[in-house]
């Protein structure tokens, strides 16, 4: 019969000592990367999804945004409307945009026309009763799937209710899912 | 041999946490659920993107609406909840749609969709500086009344976002465990 003892642990080498120190040191580097590639896809995302950079665009002058020329052409307001409650105003926001890349489905996707003022508050398209858009003007929407080709003009219009208060400071504003974080926001027209 | 002792029992340990972990762990719906902001009926509850007031709780033995411009009275073993609601978007033009009538021992009530539609019920569209008001209506059986509560949200699906509970206030019942104050006929068409 033979006994067996396990061998007492030697002292640390110095070897073992500098690729402990080592790891150590990868670590610090590599959780933060580890993480930083973790969130990346929803980091870029997020970034994809929301309107949060504004290029402001002045009365009367047109931005090239989703490969396409937009410039605020009216921007109207109405009181008294029937459905209306009775501290709301029906606006319709009016574009022409000039078609530069016919790409449209790709690079308009997404396409949101909104109202912002100056607490942030954002107001999106919304059907006013009794009030019909101006002739050939058509939705964000539908002229991604209009067929437009390159150097054709369209109409682009949409209504909104917002309260009176907000009348005074709002503007027209423009977001596209090709151009996401970044959208235009539009110059009110002069008084 | 105390050894081998030693190592058995960080085995057997290692085992029981992660058993423990694995029984322990919530399923990925809940993870993602909505975050709950609690209120009650006197209180306006501040969800992420709407707020929202209960104004009013009736009960009724039957609706009155139209379908398709056609009349039509619909009636219910139970009884129907119509809850009166004040709406109001935080910042951006929001909708909501969606509402569970939760009775005391857990059982959800989706809102009805008998009703069909109408310019009162779901899904409300609620726009910043303007409020409004609407109805939620339910169907369900008179012991599902009292300790109830009202769950509203954005959506029907809405992970990570938040969703209002707001407790219902006590309903004097009869004997027999129904509302004392219940309506024969509820017109949904009518201005709120």
């Amino acid at each position: 019969m033979s006994a067996v003892t396990a061998a007492a642990p030697g002292p640390e080498t110095a070897r073992e000592r500098r690729w402990r120190r080592r790891s150590l040191v990868a670590l610090v580097l590599l959780v933060p990367v580890a993480f930083g590639e973790m969130s990346w896809s929803s980091v870029v995302s997020l970034l994809g999804n929301e309107d949060l950079v504004a290029r402001d665009v002045a009365w009367g002058s047109s931005a090239t945004f989703g490969g396409s020329d937009w410039r605020l052409a009216d921007l109207k307001g109405g009181r008294g409307l029937d459905g209306l409650p009775a501290n709301a105003v029906a606006v319709e926001a009016d574009f022409a945009v000039t078609v530069g890349s016919p790409d449209l489905q790709n690079l308009w996707s997404r396409c949101k026309l909104m109202l912002v003022d100056a607490d942030g508050r954002i107001w999106l398209p919304s059907s006013v009763p009794g009030l019909r858009l101006p002739e050939g003007a058509v939705s964000c929407n539908s002229a991604m799937f209009s067929g437009a080709k390159a150097g054709d003009v369209l109409k682009i219009s949409e209504t909104f209710t917002v309260p009176e208060n907000a009348t005074k400071t709002i503007r027209p504003a423009v977001g596209l899912g090709g151009e996401r974080p970044y959208y235009l926001r539009f110059d009110r027209p002069p008084p | 041999m105390r050894g081998r002792l030693g190592n058995l029992a960080v085995a057997l340990a290692a085992v029981a946490l992660c058993y423990a972990m694995m029984v322990t762990k919530p399923h990925y719906a809940d993870l993602i659920a909505p975050i709950p902001v609690h209120a009650t009926m006197k209180e306006t509850v501040t969800a992420r993107t709407f707020g929202v007031h209960v104004d009013k709780v009736t009960f009724a033995r039957a609706l009155q609406a139209e379908h398709f411009g056609e009349p039509k009275l619909l009636t219910t073993g139970g009884v129907w909840a119509i809850v009166a609601v004040s709406l109001s978007a935080n910042s951006t033009s929001t909708t909501v749609g969606e509402a569970v009538w939760r009775g005391p021992t857990g059982l959800d009530y989706r809102m009805t969709e008998r009703v069909g539609f109408s310019p009162g019920l779901p899904p409300h569209a609620v726009e910043p500086g303007l409020p409004k008001r609407g109805l939620f209506v339910f169907e369900i059986p008179s012991d599902q009344i009292q300790g109830a509560t009202l769950l509203v949200a954005g959506r029907r699906f809405a992970p990570l976002d938040s969703e209002a509970m707001i407790a219902i206030d006590d309903v004097p019942l009869d004997a027999a465990g129904e509302p004392r104050d219940v309506v024969g006929i509820y017109n949904v068409g009518e201005p709120i």
